[in-house]
């Protein structure tokens, strides 16, 4: 498989001179799942915002054999899409049809081809029927369903996935492990931040850790990732806490959203 | 909006606009003095209402809403404006009088206010709101003006939810204590709504350049003029002409009771 994202020695910092990333550096190979899992703040999606050029950190990022500038960002941005944590950042206009369509508008397509590429969208997240609905009356989970409709329908070779399942119940967690399967099945990659390690479990090829300190720690094959528990540990993705099972009460490691073992 | 699968509902926006908005122009144009004019603009909008299939009942339930508003500011209108008094009121020490001139001005606000939210209700029950903006985009009023009139309406929701969200978290940690204190914690809470807003405002600018976004409002539903838009249109258009023209009764001016109420108009 060809390398499709490239970030090398990757910083950033935000203008109040908090650390955003120090030091980030990995690939992804075309046709992966990659999970970036890491705790609250420590750069997940601060990064996904320097891979789209929102932020501009100081390194070399490389996507699809084009190094990230101001000069080639549409054409990153035309192969690369991402949907962000809220949904109410990502669908803006009065319907669902508009937003989910805004994409493909933009990308210069004709009407007829802007329409057939929102119907198809919509139907692969389960949305048909919802075009003329306007967006604060539909539900949470599908809401983050048409957030994703917005950036498919423009058929990015990659995704990037801030928190997906966050806030969701378990039928949306469910139906949204389902599209992720389908994309994955089309061949897309797919750069999910998550701290769901039932998630990463689900459909990770690959999983990159992120450490408190902002930076990656661990990258690897999921089993082997998932299965080292110090490194979990360490990185605030496991921890403990009183558990009854019965009548027996007692502290011991816990996964949050994984599979609970002894 | 619940559709009724009306003629006005199968209008294009912007017959809607232009042919409302001429109305309304037409009746804001119209001097007071013509009441006759006026009972003839009524009768224009019953027929339009007619053709919307939305019961008298429904559109009066929406007009009262907003009438109260409209009276509450005329009606000092007929102690305020100075002119020829008609009628003096004296409540204890106090002198009220009300002039000709009052009189009619409050008539003039009540009377056009009311006719023209008779419209609005109307269209608004008969056209949807992102309709209605593409409508304006088509029209070409400011693309700007559109996508913040579009914002609004898609987030006004959302920032209502916010402040909500905040004034409980509020309520359910204040007592009834320290009365002035709350001012300044008011104070601090449209400050965080105003940074959350903010912030927000540049997450989506964030997701619009992700996804193309040049400054350029676009979208793929379009709409057409039928012949039904260019008949609707030339119907409203002739009977203004003949309203405005005073075609329909030829008479210049009315007598309402005395040529003594005209004066000073």
């Amino acid at each position: 498989m060809a390398r499709i994202i490239k970030v090398s020695k990757l910083n950033y910092r935000y203008p109040d001179g908090t650390i955003g990333l120090k030091d980030v550096s990995f690939e992804v190979e075309e046709g992966e799942t990659m999970v970036i899992i890491g705790a609250n703040g420590t750069g997940k999606s601060t990064l996904f915002m320097n891979l789209m050029g929102i932020l501009d950190g100081d390194g070399y990022i490389e996507v699809v054999g084009l190094m990230l500038n101001k000069t080639n960002l549409k054409d990153i941005r035309r192969g690369m899409g991402m949907v962000f944590q809220n949904p109410d950042d990502q669908l803006f206009c009065p319907t669902v049809m508009d937003d989910v369509s805004f994409g493909p508008l933009n990308l210069g397509l004709n009407a007829d081809q802007v329409t057939e590429a929102s119907q198809k969208a919509l139907a692969l997240v389960d949305l048909q029927g919802y075009e003329s609905r306007t967006s604060h009356h539909l539900s949470f989970g599908e809401k983050k369903r048409a957030a994703i409709a917005t950036v498919l329908s423009m058929n990015p070779g990659i995704l990037l996935l801030d928190e997906p399942t966050s806030g969701l119940d378990p039928r949306s967690v469910s139906k949204f492990i389902n599209i992720l399967y389908t994309l994955k099945s089309q061949g897309k990659t797919l750069l999910i931040v998550t701290h769901d390690l039932f998630l990463t479990q689900e459909i990770a090829d690959r999983v990159l850790v992120f450490s408190e300190e902002k930076k990656p720690v661990a990258v690897g094959d999921y089993k082997e990732i998932l299965n080292n528990y110090d490194l979990l540990l360490k990185n605030n993705l496991v921890h403990q806490h009183r558990h009854r099972h019965d009548e027996v009460v007692h502290d011991h490691e816990h996964r949050h959203g994984y599979i609970h073992e002894h | 909006m619940k559709s009724t699968n009306s003629l006005l509902e199968k209008l294009d926006p912007r017959t809607k606009i232009i042919s409302f908005l001429s109305i309304i122009l037409c009746m804001i144009l119209t001097p007071i003095t013509r009441i006759r004019d006026f009972g003839l603009y009524f009768l224009l909008i019953v027929a339009i209402g007619f053709c919307s299939k939305i019961t008298p009942w429904q559109i009066l339930k929406k007009v009262c809403i907003l009438i109260p508003f409209i009276f509450f500011i005329a009606m000092f209108v007929p102690f305020i404006k100075e002119g020829n008094v008609c009628l003096s009121l004296e409540i204890g020490n106090w002198k009220f009088d009300i002039t000709y001139e009052g009189v009619w001005t409050f008539l003039n606000i009540i009377v056009k206010s009311t006719l023209s939210i008779f419209l609005l209700v109307t269209a608004t029950s008969t056209t949807t709101f992102p309709d209605f903006l593409k409508g304006l985009d088509m029209l070409r009023v400011p693309r700007l003006l559109v996508m913040i009139m579009s914002f609004m309406y898609r987030y006004i929701f959302v920032l209502i939810d916010e402040a909500r969200r905040l004034m409980r978290a509020r309520s359910l940690r204040y007592f009834g204590s320290r009365y002035k204190e709350q001012f300044r914690v008011i104070g601090y809470m449209i400050g965080v709504l105003f940074i959350r807003t903010y912030e927000r405002a540049e997450r989506i600018y964030s997701a619009m350049i992700i996804r193309g976004f040049s400054g350029e409002a676009l979208s793929v539903k379009r709409f057409r003029f039928s012949s039904m838009d260019i008949l609707f249109l030339v119907g409203i258009i002739v009977s203004l002409v003949c309203i405005v023209s005073g075609l329909v009764h030829k008479i210049e001016h009315i007598r309402v009771s005395g040529a003594h109420l005209w004066q000073g108009l």
